[in-house]
């Protein structure tokens, strides 16, 4: 029974937590570093406890600094949300150690799909499809020949103990396959004094397309369907999707299947998600493994919208040794629902993360529409966290009309004080590539500055500007300090 | 016009004319359009013009006011005519310094290399984005003060042009 948890975590992943503590009757403890002495979270929360210096291995990365608060607040849990101590496994045992209940997976699953080697070992062996490649035991040129011929074309020879591209050639064809092993060899002897080549396919225009999976204590195991994240950055995700354009039903099926084999390999408890890329389209579409992320995802809202279902409280049910609220009959794809990300960035000056005060945060309210945000007006936005503000998702009974329903939200987002991505992630969601469901990996990466070009302003907004000088209240407002607690400020309400 | 005030609205490089008239309509540029302004909250305007309406949004002092409309925002100067006013710092973008706390992942040039403005010298990564710094003007690499890995705070300069 867990009564008291601490969020190891910030913003709107600590509030999303926080809530569902709430609705459960579970008292909640935040942490905070001295960037976050008075910010959203910890006002949240039942009690809060300050961690130390903002920069986050003083604060929300110092393990043994939190798991000394929950001690001392008396906390039975911990939940770590995604990022800093999320996918630590030495953390995760460093809690069971300590007495309290990790809400996550067991350590050793952690470990076992932290590491890229013994994660793609034990998926070969559960047979969950891994991208074909290897290192051969006989490394002479005729063995690596034949190897490379095994993965099949276009494919990359790698030096096994390299990285940084040293060594790394891209052979399209059998045509330059001799040349290209000699030369990564000996780039890799010259440079790591090692001359073991690795083969492995190239997966070309691949999507990424992952599978959540949740599994408990009593060997249930099931998944909640895809979540399509190729609208990315550099490998930040930046729209994500379900139903994915790409997936056939035949294929969605094939990969649920594999995800659920993949969770009982590693002995998966609590949630998680299997990463893929996929190729191609259709029935003919393969996928690849690509990895396993241990935690709650940031895109979590969009498997909640189109299956009806609370992750978070079942991720604090499981965690306490109940069953799976859901068998796998039980779980439906209702309609579509996508999510994006709202960035303190600046896209059409490369993408440069900004800091700063937020003067003005309206969120859109609409039917279907869910926002989740770490900020309030007033807000500091500072630079030593990740610059997500808020996450926005629609939910509706098409595709189209979510890609609509988003856009409106959009729109009327109101966050002034300093740039925000929200016109890239119109243009994004403008774009024809995007509306039909065309949108792979390389996409932002190839056509991207396209659309983070920074357009003028109409004419009107320029009107509004110079009449704002005029309008006495609005101005004043303007001018007065950060808002703060009503009560702080007036005499004989101190607490 | 009695009680029409006057002001140069800035956005990058380009400033406007705007007048400001008592009866809530607005003259963007010269001649320009006529604007209806019409404050619906503090800070909430509904701007019309013919048939088409904006909801526009607008916060901050006039050196920095800040206005959102239909998903698009910017960081304009609004400044009363006749009134001098020193140029807002701008942010760092495209100086020689870290904007913020980062870690260096690449350096683009070497000592001695002539570069144009608007060329990318080094990539910096902070808050798990990549950093682009560009050279704000021609000249020749006289000395980087930074290497790949390095953690880099905002103040000095990490690559010398001269």
């Amino acid at each position: 029974m867990i009564r008291n948890v601490l969020v190891a975590n910030r913003g709107e992943i600590a509030l999303r937590i926080m809530r569902a503590c709430d609705e459960l009757g579970i008292d909640t403890i935040a942490v905070y570093s001295d960037a976050d002495a008075d910010a959203p979270h910890v006002l949240a929360a039942g009690r809060a406890v300050r961690l130390g210096a903002p920069p986050p291995a003083e604060s929300y990365l110092a393990g043994d600094r939190i798991i000394e608060a929950a001690r001392t607040a008396g906390a039975d849990a911990i939940h770590p949300g995604y990022g800093f101590l999320a996918e630590n496994a030495a953390f995760a045992s460093a809690c069971q150690g300590a007495g309290l209940i990790f809400v996550g997976p067991p350590p050793a699953a952690i470990a076992a799909m932290g590491s890229k080697i013994s994660a793609r070992r034990l998926m070969e062996r559960a047979g969950v499809p891994v991208v074909p490649g290897e290192t051969p035991a006989d490394q002479s040129d005729a063995s690596i020949e034949a190897a490379a011929r095994r993965a099949g074309f276009p494919l990359l020879i790698k030096a096994s103990a390299g990285g940084g591209g040293k060594g790394m050639r891209m052979v399209r064809g059998d045509a330059g396959l001799a040349a290209a092993i000699s030369g990564a060899r000996h780039e890799a002897t010259a440079a790591f004094g090692d001359g073991t080549l690795y083969v492995e396919r190239v997966v070309t225009r691949p999507r990424h397309v992952e599978i959540q999976v949740f599994a408990d204590a009593h060997g249930r195991a099931v998944h909640l369907f895809e979540r399509d994240c190729s609208t990315q950055r550099r490998h930040q995700k930046i729209i994500e999707e379900s139903p994915s354009p790409a997936l056939t039903p035949a294929l969605r099926a094939l990969m649920g299947d594999a995800a659920v084999a993949a969770a009982r390999a590693v002995g998966y408890r609590n949630a998680g998600t299997i990463e893929f890329l996929l190729e191609g389209a259709g029935d003919q579409a393969r996928f690849y493994f690509l990895e396993m992320n241990t935690r709650l995802q940031v895109e979590h809202p969009v498997t909640e919208a189109i299956a009806g279902v609370d992750l978070v409280h079942a991720q604090l049910r499981v965690a306490e040794g109940h069953e799976l609220p859901w068998t796998q009959a039980d779980l439906h794809q209702r309609g579509h629902a996508i999510e994006c990300r709202v960035y303190a960035e600046d896209p059409s000056a490369g993408y440069l993360p900004q800091a700063g005060r937020i003067l003005r945060y309206r969120q859109p309210e609409r039917p279907g529409i869910r926002v989740d945000a770490g900020v309030v007006e007033g807000s500091e936005v500072s630079v030593h966290y990740d610059p997500m503000i808020a996450k926005v998702i629609a939910h509706a009974e098409t595709r189209d009309a979510a890609i609509d329903r988003l856009r409106a939200a959009l729109a009327e987002f109101r966050i002034l004080g300093l740039p925000t991505n929200i016109p890239f992630l119109l243009a994004v969601l403008d774009s024809q590539t995007f509306r039909a469901g065309h949108v792979d990996t390389a996409y932002l990466d190839e056509e991207g500055s396209g659309l983070a070009a920074s357009k003028p302003l109409p004419a009107a907004a320029l009107a509004a500007a110079a009449a704002h000088s005029e309008s006495a209240r609005a101005v004043s407002a303007d001018r007065s300090e950060p808002r703060r607690d009503p009560w702080a400020s007036l005499p004989g309400w101190s607490g | 016009m009695p009680g029409t005030r006057r002001f140069i609205v800035r956005q990058g490089l380009a400033a406007t004319p705007v007048e400001v008239r008592s009866d809530g309509r607005v003259r963007v540029g010269d001649p320009g359009d006529v604007f209806l302004v019409t404050a619906v909250s503090p800070g909430e305007y509904l701007v019309s013009s013919g048939a088409h309406t904006w909801r526009v949004a607008a916060a901050g002092p006039p050196e920095a006011r800040w206005v959102a409309v239909e998903g698009a925002g910017a960081c304009l100067e609004v400044q009363p005519e006749g009134q001098t006013r020193a140029p807002r710092q701008r942010a760092a973008h495209g100086a020689l310094a870290a904007p913020m706390p980062g870690t260096v992942i690449d350096v683009s040039v070497a000592v001695g290399q002539q570069v144009r403005a608007g060329d990318l010298l080094l990539t910096l990564e902070a808050m798990k984005m990549e950093l682009p710094i560009r050279s704000p003007r021609d000249g020749l690499v006289s000395a980087i003060r930074c290497a790949p890995g390095e953690l880099v705070q905002p103040g000095p300069p990490l690559v010398e042009i001269t």
